[in-house]
């Protein structure tokens, strides 16, 4: 049993694991990072689309769309990954595996978050610039794509990378689908070596590292690309 | 087949949940008021302390705090062979963390002028804090703490990984019972909207309530 306090012995305290499982461990963090990005990438086009049908679009769609938002921001993300894996199968017999399953839901949960993020950047372009263009007989499609987005794309860059950082970390919770992300490699390996303190504090360290070089290259990015004098806060 | 009964079951795990969450709110705010402190005060380099706690709290999964405390740690402190106390704790440091955030934000809108003008008065930069700054700065604080609370009884879930009988091991529970597959962790994910959704609302309420009564930002 673990009642002996080895961790509080400095000599036993070892890293040697990393040297027989780094393969493991790369493979649980790559699978984490492609996760991560995946949830991102399409919750940046369901974001932007539903941003864009709640600023301009009628009603029905922004009820249905507030619906969306409140549901996978109000419940929490083990749940909706839990309710995807087993309930589409059941519903439309459809068979699918828990990596697809786990980034699905990822997409859908990341999307409705970003869509908070854009909305606030679309509606931070000032209304006056939108008469501005329509005088210049712009439709509206080439205003979108001229005035309003190129401005809201710099802007939401910060809070979006606050949305990378928190879907990044929540990645953890695909440990329930049994996906070999880096948590669960890291629990597998716990149990295999009965070195749970150093395995978990060695996940920890690529965690830290691999988020702050992120927040670092976006912030990098977020200064490369502003427009000097334009800078909006939300 | 899913019933009226298994929700009620279902409900058994409310209570774990609510506890995590609020216990870790109450620990959250007792070390993020004096990290917002020591952050806005720096002194004896406790800042720099502050500033490595905020930073790790953020740069790492809760979850892996949970499962370090609970299957690494319980050897060196006893109370984390408690799966409850590990997730607690674990959601409570981070929660301090971000709680700091959230007042240091609040501390540094209700100004400078303020400050200046209490100590003008004849009052010392400590007792400026405690009897200006710091009463103004928790109403402002109010909506960003109602978020915190949220955002704690949603990752109070992760608990479940640890085996807590929380509402998502109940769910979890039932699922495997009624082999229903659509209702339990729909059930689940409507019950803590419930939770959740009347909580920030009121504080955010409550918050712009007293912001307009007092006349802050």
């Amino acid at each position: 049993m673990r009642d002996t306090p080895a961790a509080l012995d400095p000599i036993s305290f070892t890293i040697e694991f990393v040297t027989e499982y780094y393969p493991f461990i790369i493979e649980g963090f790559l699978t984490t990072v492609e996760m991560t990005f995946l949830g991102l990438a399409g919750g940046f086009v369901l974001g932007i689309l539903a941003a864009l049908g709640d600023v301009y679009g009628s009603k029905w769609l922004r009820v249905i769309i507030n619906g969306y938002v409140e549901f996978f921001r109000g419940s929490p993300l083990i749940v909706q990954l839990l309710f995807f894996y087993f309930s589409i199968p059941d519903i439309t017999g459809l068979n699918w595996d828990a990596f697809t399953a786990g980034a699905v839901t990822l997409m859908l949960n990341s999307g409705a978050y970003q869509k908070g993020y854009f909305k606030g950047a679309i509606e931070a372009v000032f209304k006056d610039q939108l008469v501005a263009a329509k005088s210049l007989g712009m439709t509206f499609g080439q205003t979108l794509r001229h005035v309003v987005l190129p401005q809201a794309l710099r802007i939401v860059i910060p809070p979006w990378t606050n949305e990378y950082v928190s879907l990044g970390l929540s990645t953890s919770a695909l440990i329930v689908l049994g996906i070999r992300e880096l948590t669960n490699i890291s629990k597998t390996i716990a149990a295999q070596t009965f070195r749970p303190l150093e395995v978990y504090l060695f996940a920890s360290a690529i965690y830290f590292v691999w988020i702050t070089v992120s927040m670092k290259i976006f912030d990098w990015i977020y200064e490369k690309v502003k427009i000097p004098g334009l800078e909006v806060s939300m | 087949m899913f019933t009226f009964n298994d929700f009620l079951f279902l409900l058994q795990g409310v209570p774990n949940t609510l506890a995590i969450s609020f216990l870790s709110f109450a620990l959250g705010f007792g070390l993020g008021i004096p990290t917002a402190i020591v952050k806005q005060f720096p002194k004896y380099g406790l800042n720099y302390v502050a500033d490595a706690y905020i930073k790790l709290m953020r740069g790492i999964p809760v979850l892996v705090f949970m499962l370090l405390f609970h299957f690494g740690m319980a050897g060196i402190v006893p109370l984390f062979k408690s799966a409850f106390l590990s997730a607690t704790f674990a959601l409570g440091f981070r929660s301090g963390a971000f709680q700091s955030q959230i007042f240091r934000g609040a501390m540094n809108s209700v100004g400078r002028n303020q400050m200046m003008a209490a100590v003008s008065l004849g009052m010392t930069r400590w007792q400026a804090f405690r009897h200006v700054i710091l009463p103004q700065a928790f109403i402002v604080a109010l909506p960003g703490l109602g978020s915190e609370i949220a955002l704690l009884i949603k990752d109070s879930s992760y608990a479940f990984v640890l085996g807590v009988l929380e509402l998502t091991k109940y769910s979890d529970i039932v699922r495997k019972a009624t082999r229903s597959f659509f209702f339990p962790y729909l059930a689940a994910a409507i019950i803590y909207i419930l939770i959740t959704f009347p909580i920030a609302n009121y504080l955010d309420r409550m918050g712009s309530r007293l912001k307009s009564r007092y006349g802050l930002r």
